[in-house]
């Protein structure tokens, strides 16, 4: 099973979101991590790889240094990567997005597209199901257990009661929960090891791109504004000296929340 | 200027009902025909989707798109995007809203994949103005309030659970049965089995009230005190028929006390019930992205400088052992009281 792995570099979610007035494009200046939701579905795919054979190619959309991201892909072990990074998808929204990655996607052959669920940046959750769309394969999502034999596929995604199980057969794209398993951490030898993997950075010619529908100006969806809330006021704090219950239910019955 | 008019939601099905979140959709759609024109219609799918239309009507759907069949018993993709993808061809609407559960996100994405438009995700807000509709989506945990607008018509959006209140208006709906051709592409996923471990749970998106817990619970044992505060006020309120839910922070879903369906926060559920009760949670960024957006938060802590008393209305600095059961005895107390 050949399988891509799309993985996003986001920024750490330690640091404050701050968005650029005159764009409203995220400061992308401050720390950047590996999504954390990417490292299920990296190491999702290391593990299909390690049971059934096959190559892992990581492809990820983003600017030059999204590199750091891509190389703690390899790290864990992927093999080779395509990073698609050009000024002109800077502002890109989540669909076009999904265009640049299905377009990538296009360009090498692969049985099964590794997402994670949503990126703790953009968090739509929607670029798997954009994609699959645009592909043409099914899509499975926010998935807690992946099997294969041969070229079928059974998968269970998470719902509130407990889990849905699925049979597809390979080609498909695929979203994955946290705790459908437990990331690797690179080793040394991996470190060193993905500083020679092949890293194939593509712009917007390399890849054919309609530049129509990339950037800021072709988003189909725009920013009016942004603000900070409110913060939230700390409110009333009481020391519990045994009637800390009580203290409670009055603040509950006098807000008329029960 | 488009032609386009109204607004069309995409039904949820929630335990053989409509979601709440579909209802909060229907009712907030009502009050924005005055600014994008009628009518309210929802699209309804299932194996049966009677009962559906009937509550459809009841919170003032104008008009009800249905969709009957196996292939739609259990949600997948292929098969609602198809379905919704013809009642959006049928509708024409203005506007489309989906729900932010993982389904009506998948939905969602397909729908704008395939219609070429701009997808506006976790809206909490929705405002019309002569044509121009706006929407507000708190991003990045809820620290930034985001103002978007959509340069595609229809505006395509999934809603956030707890957004908007929920209000009957009985109208007696037109019905419009769709003839829907599913695609051989759209039927390769199937479903194998439905497992309901959990069945009856309150959804903790859905919920009025949560009782959350920390690694200040102390352990998986010790979730019973938690429960049972959320079962004492669930009863309590009487007006909601969803009740009160439970959920928990990492820690304890990293210690396997619960399950990650439970887990609220930046890497598990967003939520934003009326109420919401940390029990030994200490408030760290990446939770509190989860639940800030909350109407009114209290924490029960034994540490007087845990994060989680910054955005918390009521806190009470002692130990959860003590103080939970107490607050669940209170309640009880006063619902006997009432
Ligand atoms: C990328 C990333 C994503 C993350 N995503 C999430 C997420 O989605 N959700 C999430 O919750 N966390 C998330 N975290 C983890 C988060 O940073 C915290 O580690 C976690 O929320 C801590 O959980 P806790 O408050 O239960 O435990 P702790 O931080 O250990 O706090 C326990 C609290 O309980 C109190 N306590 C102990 N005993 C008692 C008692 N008897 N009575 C009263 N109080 C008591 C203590 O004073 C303390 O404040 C994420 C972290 C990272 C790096
Ligand atoms: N720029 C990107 N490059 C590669 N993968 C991405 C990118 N943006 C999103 N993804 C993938 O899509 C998933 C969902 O992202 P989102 O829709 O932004 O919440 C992420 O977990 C990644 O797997």
């Amino acid at each position: 099973m050949n399988i891509a792995v799309c993985v996003k570099q986001v920024t750490d979610t330690e640091a404050t979101a701050k968005l650029e007035p005159s764009s409203w494009r995220l400061d992308r200046s401050v720390t950047c991590i590996l999504n954390p939701y990417d490292e299920y579905a990296v190491e999702e795919a290391l593990r299909i790889k390690e049971a059934h054979g096959g190559e892992v190619t990581v492809v990820c959309m983003g600017p030059e240094n999204a590199t750091d991201a891509v190389r703690k892909a390899l790290a864990m072990g992927a093999d080779s990567a395509v990073l698609v990074s050009d000024p002109a998808l800077a502002g890109s929204d989540a669909q076009a997005t999904a265009y640049v990655l299905a377009e990538a996607l296009k360009t090498f052959s692969w049985d099964l597209v590794l997402f994670g669920l949503r990126s703790t940046d953009g968090e739509t959750g929607c670029v798997p199901g954009a994609v699959a769309e645009k592909l043409g394969v099914p899509l499975l999502s926010a998935l807690s257990k992946v099997d294969i034999q041969g070229t079928t596929l059974t998968v269970h995604r998470e719902t509130d009661e407990g889990y849905v199980a699925y049979e597809c057969p390979a080609p498909a794209v695929l979203s994955v929960i946290k705790g459908i398993n437990e990331p690797r951490y690179p080793s040394m030898k991996g470190i060193m090891s993905a500083k020679k993997k092949p890293l194939d950075i593509k712009d917007v010619g390399a890849l054919g791109l309609d530049t129509t529908q990339v950037g800021l100006e072709s988003a189909k969806t725009r920013v009016l504004s942004a603000r900070s809330p409110e913060p939230r006021k700390a409110g009333v704090k009481v020391e519990d000296d045994g009637s800390g219950a009580e203290k409670i239910a009055d603040f509950l019955t006098g807000a008329k929340l029960v | 200027m488009s032609d386009k008019e109204g607004i069309l939601v995409v039904a949820e099905p929630k335990d053989g009902k409509l979601a709440n979140v579909t209802l909060e959709s229907i009712t907030r759609a009502r009050a924005l025909t005055g600014a994008v024109g009628g009518p309210v219609s929802v699209v309804v799918m299932g194996a049966d989707t009677a009962p559906f239309v009937a509550q459809a009507g009841r919170y003032g759907a104008e008009r009800v798109y249905t969709a009957d069949s196996p292939e739609l018993a259990v949600f997948r993709p292929g098969p609602f995007v198809d379905t919704v993808a013809a009642a959006i061809a049928a509708a024409d609407p203005a506007v489309v809203l989906c729900s932010g559960s993982p389904d009506g996100r998948d939905v969602a994405a397909g729908i704008a994949a395939r219609l070429g438009l701009g997808l506006l995700v976790d809206i909490t807000a929705i405002e019309a103005q002569s044509g121009a509709v706006t929407v507000t989506h708190p991003c990045f945990g809820g620290s930034l309030i985001v103002e978007k607008q959509a340069t595609t018509i229809p505006l395509i959006a999934t809603v956030r659970s707890n957004s908007f209140a929920r209000e009957e208006a009985a109208v007696e709906p037109q019905v419009v049965a769709l003839s829907v051709e599913f695609s051989a592409d759209s039927l390769l996923a199937k479903v194998l089995a439905v497992a309901c471990e959990n069945a009856g749970i309150v959804s903790l998106e859905e919920a009025s009230i949560i009782v959350a817990g920390g690694r200040g619970v102390g352990s998986a044992e010790n979730f019973a005190l938690i429960q049972a505060l959320a079962d004492e006020l669930g009863a309590a309120v009487v007006a909601d028929e969803l009740g009160a839910a439970v959920a928990a922070s990492r820690a304890v879903v990293d210690a396997g006390w619960k399950s990650h369906p439970y887990q609220v926060g930046q890497t598990g559920k967003t939520v934003s019930p009326g109420l919401y009760i940390a029990c030994g949670i200490s408030g760290a960024i990446q939770h509190r992205a989860g639940m800030q957006t909350s109407d009114c938060i209290v924490a029960i802590n034994k540490d007087p400088d845990a994060p989680i008393f910054s955005c918390a209305d009521f806190g009470v600095v002692g130990d959860l052992l003590q103080v939970v059961p107490a607050l669940t005895e209170q309640i009880r107390k006063r619902k006997a009281a009432s």
